[in-house]
């Protein structure tokens, strides 16, 4: 069975609007977080996927996918910070808690 | 000689210190007033003394002080000290003090006698400085000040209507004189760029032809608005509602003589004019005839002597119509003396008698012997009896009209001499003799006895200075003739006797309606003043008044009605303008903040606070905005 770049973009799609739906709908800062992550690799996918079948072959894909991953990490190590922080201030993990900017 | 500025500045002061100071400090100053014009007049013997020598233009002291240079004419203001000015000086300082010692007595029980010594010094100091003013200009201001004097004092009692009536009607009466003065300053300018009296006289023999003659008729015409002569004499009679004592001094002795010394002042002016000194001959004639008739039937004590004061300025002015300024300025003098003498006399009798009607008097010559004795000597004086000083000076107006041939002049002088004895023996009789009719009648106060007495005395000794007069103002000088005196005793002595047999012959109260039912006609011309007032009152007064009402009801109609409209148009305006603001501005301002609060509640709603509601909306919109390129992609056909 031949798999193309079709069936990558579309796994990517998948798990980006995966990642989206979670980022919307859950509670939990840690679910949203992890939402953030699908998010980041259906992109890394997509640039990975594209990067491998495109013609000629370049490295520019790859690297930005490892940048992405980096970037990624870093991000979590900042978002986990960030809900320690207000988990100590508001005693809760919720993202709706936090609505002090209401207007 | 300077000390001759402190005669008029003395009473200056003492107006000066009195106004200034509140009412119930003021009155008990009044020694302040009579000690500066006592004063004043012992400088005005020390003044009279250095002129002594006497003379036609001798002058011992000047004073110039420039006031404003206008173009190229130096407005200045003069003072000169010369014979006429040392005698004016002598006679108004010392009547003005004997006045004001006698107002002591007269005025003390007036709440405002403070007010009342301070307008008569006022007016003493302007009258010492009209006769020292060496200045036509100077000499207006004074005249006017005295008229300023003479209103205050007139309507002194201002809360009853018939002195305020009066003081009207003497401002507003002499001020058509003051006109004629105004005038003929004006003229006098024109022709001289001067108002210098001395450099003026000197150069009326290069005057234009007509010029004098425009002059003089000013000058006359203010004198005798001043001076109460035929046609404007209506408001002294008036006058008599001030009180006593000031119409001694002013409306008897000295304001009413500053047209006759204004006239003999300007007379090379008159002299440079004959017609015009004519026509102050037959005023003067018309003057004295007139007051001398209805000084006879008044009932007024005031009254009578104030008709007597016109007729005997109209002598003066005879006398000035001779161009003989001696006689008129005699006949000033001793006038002043046994005028304002007879005036403190019925100063006396009013207060004694609580009335001015004479026919409600009646032998007070037992209660007030030296009233009588003064009043008699004055009376004689004013009749012309010899040795009094009415005498001499009447026989100088006479002498000064037999010099000038104007017979029937002479003739005039008689026939007043006659009615003058007549009535001053009527008044006599009236109020000396006859049955008493009033209870409790006494002498005057001691302050007001001492000054009759220090008057009588110089109306008795003044007639031995005639020739000496003369000589001082620079004039021969003679005594009457025998003739002459026995012309003028038997006049007199006629006038007297008249008066004698109707008044003084019965022991009961006179009753003269028999005359009056007699000579209805010519007793009605004399009740109604030979009608001057009603001819004023009906040409003057009243289509005055009717213009003024006019006037009145045009400014009512017609100028407010105008006023009014555009008051009620602005009205209409800034209602309608209100209503635009509220309606329009402020609607458009409320609109927008409204629209703002309104869009603002609506939009607050999507600032939830939560991140998750921002991130579906940026969703939303990446959606919306991806559809859009691809539906935009798709019509394209890229």
């Amino acid at each position: 069975m031949h798999v193309g770049v079709g069936a990558f973009l579309m796994l990517g799609a998948v798990l980006f609007s995966l990642g989206i739906y979670g980022a919307l709908s859950k509670r939990a800062t840690v679910q949203v977080l992890m939402s953030l992550e699908l998010m980041a690799i259906a992109i890394n996918i997509n640039l990975i996927a594209l990067a491998r079948f495109q013609t000629p072959r370049t490295m520019d894909g790859l690297f930005f996918a490892l940048f992405t991953m980096v970037d990624s990490a870093a991000e979590v190590g900042l978002g986990l910070a960030l809900m320690l922080a207000i988990f100590r201030r508001t005693d809760s993990s919720e993202v709706t808690t936090l609505d002090e900017l209401k207007g | 000689m300077g000390w001759v500025l402190a005669i008029p500045a003395l009473p200056a002061i003492a107006f000066a210190v009195l106004v200034a100071l509140p009412r119930r400090i003021r009155n008990t100053l009044l020694w302040v007033p009579v000690s500066a014009i006592s004063i004043a007049a012992l400088l005005s013997i020390g003044a009279f003394v250095r002129v002594l020598p006497g003379g036609a233009g001798i002058v011992v002291w000047q004073f110039h002080w420039p006031l404003a240079r206008i173009g190229g004419h130096l407005l200045e203001l003069g003072m000169q000290l010369g014979p006429i000015s040392a005698v004016m000086l002598l006679t108004v300082s010392f009547v003005a003090a004997c006045v004001e010692i006698y107002s002591l007595g007269y005025m003390h029980r007036d709440e405002r006698v403070g007010w009342y010594f301070a307008v008569l010094s006022l007016f003493t100091s302007a009258m010492l400085t009209l006769v020292l003013a060496d200045n036509l200009l100077l000499l207006f201001a004074m005249w006017e000040l005295m008229g300023l004097c003479s209103y205050l004092l007139i309507g002194f009692w201002f809360e009853l209507e018939a002195p305020r009536k009066a003081s009207q009607k003497a401002f507003l009466t002499t001020r058509v004189g003051d006109l004629g003065l105004l005038f003929a300053l004006f003229v006098i300018f024109k022709q001289t760029g001067t108002f210098a009296m001395t450099p003026v006289l000197a150069s009326v023999g290069h005057w234009a032809p007509g010029v004098a003659v425009a002059a003089a008729t000013g000058l006359l015409l203010g004198a005798m608005g001043k001076s109460a002569q035929v046609p404007l004499h209506v408001w002294l009679p008036d006058a008599m509602a001030g009180p006593t004592p000031a119409s001694a001094l002013i409306h008897a002795a000295t304001m009413v003589a500053a047209g006759v010394y204004l006239i003999a002042r300007t007379m090379p002016i008159f002299v440079a004019a004959p017609p015009v000194l004519h026509a102050t001959l037959i005023v003067g004639a018309v003057t004295a005839l007139l007051g001398g008739l209805l000084a006879a039937v008044q009932h007024d004590v005031k009254k009578v002597l104030a008709y007597s004061t016109i007729s005997q300025l109209g002598l003066m002015f005879m006398a000035l119509g001779a161009a003989n300024v001696v006689a008129a300025l005699f006949h000033l003098v001793t006038h002043a003396f046994f005028k304002s003498l007879l005036f403190l006399g019925a100063g006396v009798i009013i207060h004694a008698a609580r009335t001015q009607d004479m026919r409600e008097m009646g032998g007070l010559r037992k209660h007030l012997p030296v009233t009588t004795a003064t009043f008699a000597i004055g009376s004689l004086a004013l009749a012309g009896v010899p040795p009094l000083s009415g005498f001499f000076s009447k026989d100088g107006v006479i002498a000064a009209l037999l010099e000038a041939h104007q017979y029937w002049a002479v003739a005039t002088v008689f026939l007043v001499s006659l009615f003058t004895a007549f009535y001053m023996t009527r008044l006599y009789f009236r109020v000396f003799e006859g049955p008493e009719q009033i209870e409790h009648l006494h002498e005057g106060h001691a302050s007001m006895i001492y000054p009759m007495t220090a008057l009588a005395a110089v109306t008795c000794v003044l007639g031995a200075a005639s020739v000496a007069f003369a000589v001082f103002l620079g004039r021969e000088g003679e005594w009457p003739t025998l003739g002459l005196v026995l012309a003028s005793l038997a006049v007199a002595g006629t006038g007297i006797g008249t008066g004698w047999w109707v008044y003084g012959r019965r022991s009961v109260v006179v009753n003269t309606r028999v005359y009056k039912e007699r000579v209805p006609g010519l007793y009605g011309v004399l009740q109604q003043k030979f009608y001057f007032d009603l001819v004023y009152e009906t040409v003057i007064v009243k289509p005055y008044m009717a213009l003024t009402e006019a006037l009145a009801a045009f400014d009512l109609r017609g100028i407010d009605g105008v006023v009014n409209a555009v008051a009620r148009g602005w009205v209409v305006m800034s209602a309608l303008s209100w209503r635009f603001d509220s309606s329009v501005i402020d609607g458009a301002v409320n609109g927008v903040a409204s629209i703002a609060r309104d869009s603002g509640k609506r939009v607050r709603r999507l600032q939830s606070g939560r991140l998750q509601t921002y991130q579906r909306l940026v969703l939303s919109a990446v959606v919306l905005l991806v559809l859009v390129l691809v539906v935009y992609v798709v019509v394209k056909g890229v």
